[in-house]
């Protein structure tokens, strides 16, 4: 009897211990009102301790998602260290639970003092004052003047007239290829007179048929970098201009989804492949001869050998009908929280990171391209064993005769549920790209829902 | 008053109030921490459940009973649901089968007893999610260890028909370890006397194993069964660390606390993720119930 009543006892325990996994959520935000009133009457008080020991030996807790970037980054903080005293502690962490981690600790009132910030999330954060506000700031720096930098990366981190970050970096797209495997099957180089019916006919060419070599690679989850630039390029479009509405839907946004149904038919490997290895590996493995890819992945590309041997780069290709060669462009800002109890010693940091002369040396370093005008430069001559240059061009109004344009990550007021929703309805239709266009054409329904429950 | 004080029947004596004080003092930290984390938590999953929740906690709109209305008619939740239960019916039986034939064997008197034991027990101790990353890698179809040693392209977890299969045998394999150190506890709770005597009956092995060993070890299962439905059915490090959002099988194989986890973590609808734990809390507690009272069947205690 005494194991029975042990055993019962212990599987009540299990039962309470599950809603507590339910739970821990919910705790933190039934009594986040209370925390938050804790986190800034202790702020308050540790923030006149802390004007008085600026430089104190604890380090600013710095947060980032990109772990190629983390190097370069660490020694800009180091610089800021060595002239200011104030140690940095850079941590990373991968892009879900970056989100999962900062949502949690905006509840629960214990954040990063400094981290980026994304045009995704950046609307509700911003609106719900959870980063610091820094007009002032601003407004009193010698270093930082809002005029320096791409405007459509400032306009992100705006809302009401108040800017929260400083623009950190922006990003494009261009398509890396494989020239040992175009030499191979004899084809010529992707320049930029390719329309995307020249890249499908140069990704079938070099797709072989016993699998061990594919013409192109791409997930549903590869929106940013790929799909999107195909919908925008042939008049298709995402979120409609006033954010309030899918463009799924679009005939354009369709055309450009049959293109993309072609591709994975004829020239990619199985979903199922590609869902397990991720595009980026199977081109630096040499499976696959083209991929498209933000500027952001060049610091990751130069780390890898087989890359540097036999890979380089190429504007996208244009739209024969619409005349159009788009790419989609993005900024991240530097964003620091509004409970920190160091929000001078945040903003030094935050100023620091956007001076010009960082903003440069985070170019030369190769890490990204900065938001800081004219610095993009740099970039580009950081190495040379990449052709970096089709990142800058397809900034330009024109190369060649065909239009270029710069189409800004399309967004709305909490970009993660759709934008999720999305990977997870194409994921059918790359299974089975014969079932494109109804996919496309039903999810457009579900991300209209999506954004109508947005709480705004 | 004195009319009351009269109903005490004995006066307590300084020692008896002495041991009174003690005791609460020694429970004090388990109740501490159940009440704060287990307890409070699930009261206020229950209460959340009831609202459309704001970004960080902020602006709690009560909209009754709608997140429950929504749950039910959600396929996603039941497909969850379903795919938990796939989960569930695979590493019950085999990780409880599996460990006890081990148990016993590893119960015997032979060399090297203490290092076997140690290393069934050492998937125990690595992280779940380090051990969900090798397997992740040796299932790769392309690079993965298994198809280069076996041969073949067997997308084992990718393909929706065998992928469930392929994370409950990680499941399984790392719960090997934790039950077999139970049932070696409780077989050696067995007087050696009975094995003796049916020894002298010429009851040996097998026969012996199905007469003597399984009864007196029923307590044991029991209790394994009961915590190992219950730890299967809220199965979620596996399916987050294993399976990628571009994979074509997450459908198939996707758990029920995985999709609580999306919505309250990713989507920010607390509401929502809520009812849909409180609905595995249900479930949970409905196949407790039932396994307490099948027990009386076939769980003998001495």
């Amino acid at each position: 009897m005494k194991k029975k009543a042990i055993a019962l006892f212990l599987s009540t325990m299990m039962v309470g211990s599950l809603a507590a996994c339910g739970g821990s959520g919910n705790s933190s935000t039934g009594t986040s009102t209370d925390t938050s009133k804790a986190a800034s009457t202790s702020s308050s008080a540790a923030s006149t301790s802390g004007t008085a020991s600026s430089g104190s030996s604890k380090p600013l807790e710095v947060v980032i998602w990109d772990t190629n970037q983390q190097a370069g980054l660490q020694q800009i903080a180091d610089l800021f260290t060595e002239e200011t005293g104030i140690k940095v502690d850079i941590q990373v962490k991968d892009w879900d639970s970056y989100w999962t981690l900062l949502e949690a600790g905006a509840t629960g009132g214990d954040m990063p003092d400094v981290f980026w910030m994304h045009s995704n999330n950046s609307q509700m954060y911003m609106k719900n004052d959870i980063l610091l506000k820094l007009d002032d700031y601003i407004e009193k720096s010698d270093t930082i003047n809002l005029d320096n930098y791409m405007p459509e990366v400032t306009e992100l981190y705006q809302r009401d007239g108040s800017t929260y970050a400083i623009p950190k970096d922006y990003d494009t797209i261009a398509l890396w290829y494989n020239k040992t495997m175009f030499d191979a099957a004899g084809l010529s180089y992707p320049d930029d007179t390719w329309t995307w019916d020249d890249m499908y006919d140069a990704a079938v060419k070099l797709t072989k048929a016993d699998g061990s070599q594919y013409g192109f690679a791409m997930n549903p989850s590869n929106d940013q970098d790929t799909y999107y630039n195909m919908v925008y390029s042939m008049g298709g479009y995402i979120v409609s201009d006033d954010h309030k509405s899918s463009g799924y839907d679009d005939p354009n946004t369709l055309k450009a989804m049959d293109y993309v149904g072609k591709l994975l038919t004829d020239a990619c490997p199985s979903a199922t492949t590609m869902s397990e290895t991720g595009t980026d590996v199977m081109m630096q493995s040499g499976t696959v001869a083209m991929i498209m890819q933000g500027s952001w992945m060049t610091a990751g590309f130069l780390a890898n050998d087989y890359m540097k041997e036999n890979c380089d780069v190429a504007i996208l290709p244009y739209d024969a009908t619409t005349g159009k060669r788009a790419s989609i462009c993005n900024g991240l800002g530097w964003a620091a929280y509004s409970g920190t109890d160091r929000p001078d010693d945040c903003w030094k940091l935050l100023e620091w990171f956007g001076s010009e002369a960082m903003q440069k040396k985070q170019a030369e370093l190769g890490v990204t391209m900065s938001a800081y005008n004219n610095t993009s430069d740099a970039w580009v001559n950081c190495t040379d064993v990449f052709n970096l240059k089709p990142y800058l061009d397809i900034a330009k109004e024109s190369t060649s005769d065909v239009k270029n344009e710069l189409i800004l990550r399309p967004y709305t007021y909490n970009s993660t549920v759709w934008s999720m929703g999305a990977s997870t309805a194409l994921v059918n239709a790359w299974s089975d790209p014969t079932q494109m266009e109804k996919v496309c054409t039903d999810f457009a329904a579900e991300m209209n829902k999506a954004i109508a429950a947005e709480n705004k | 008053m004195a009319g009351k004080t009269k109903k005490v029947k004995a006066p307590v004596t300084s020692w008896e109030r002495n041991q009174n004080i003690w005791g609460w003092l020694f429970i004090l930290p388990t109740m501490l921490g159940l009440i704060i984390l287990n307890i409070y938590p699930m009261f206020s999953t229950l209460y959340q459940s009831f609202f459309k929740t704001g970004d960080f906690g902020k602006g709690n709109m009560f909209v009754g009973l709608e997140n429950y209305t929504t749950l039910i008619q959600d396929s996603e939740v039941w497909r969850s649901l379903w795919n938990t239960f796939k989960y569930a019916i695979i590493e019950v039986p085999f990780s409880i089968a599996i460990a006890l034939v081990l148990a016993v064997f590893l119960n015997r008197k032979m060399a090297g007893r203490s290092t076997y034991r140690a290393i069934f027990f050492l998937p125990m101790v690595a992280a779940p999610a380090a051990v969900a990353m090798v397997w992740k890698w040796l299932y790769n179809s392309k690079f993965g260890l298994l198809n280069h040693v076996f041969g073949g392209n067997t997308e084992w977890i990718s393909n929706p028909k065998i992928a469930w299969i392929s994370i409950a045998v990680i499941g399984v394999w790392s719960i090997l370890g934790y039950n077999i150190v139970l049932f070696i506890s409780g077989l050696q709770e067995i007087p050696k006397d009975y094995y003796e005597a049916a020894d002298i009956d010429g009851a040996s092995g097998p026969a012996a194993f199905f007469k003597i060993t399984l009864p007196l070890l029923s307590p044991t299962i029991f209790f394994v069964l009961i915590t190992r439905v219950i730890g299967s059915l809220q199965v979620f490090d596996l399916v987050y660390m294993v399976m990628d959002e571009n994979n074509p099988a997450m459908k198939s194989t996707q758990s029920i606390v995985y999709l609580f986890y999306q919505y309250s973590f990713k989507y920010g609808n607390k509401g929502y993720g809520s009812a849909i734990v409180l609905l595995l809390l249900l479930v949970i507690m409905i196949i407790t119930i039932f396994q307490m009272i099948a027990q009386k069947k076939w769980v003998y205690y001495n």
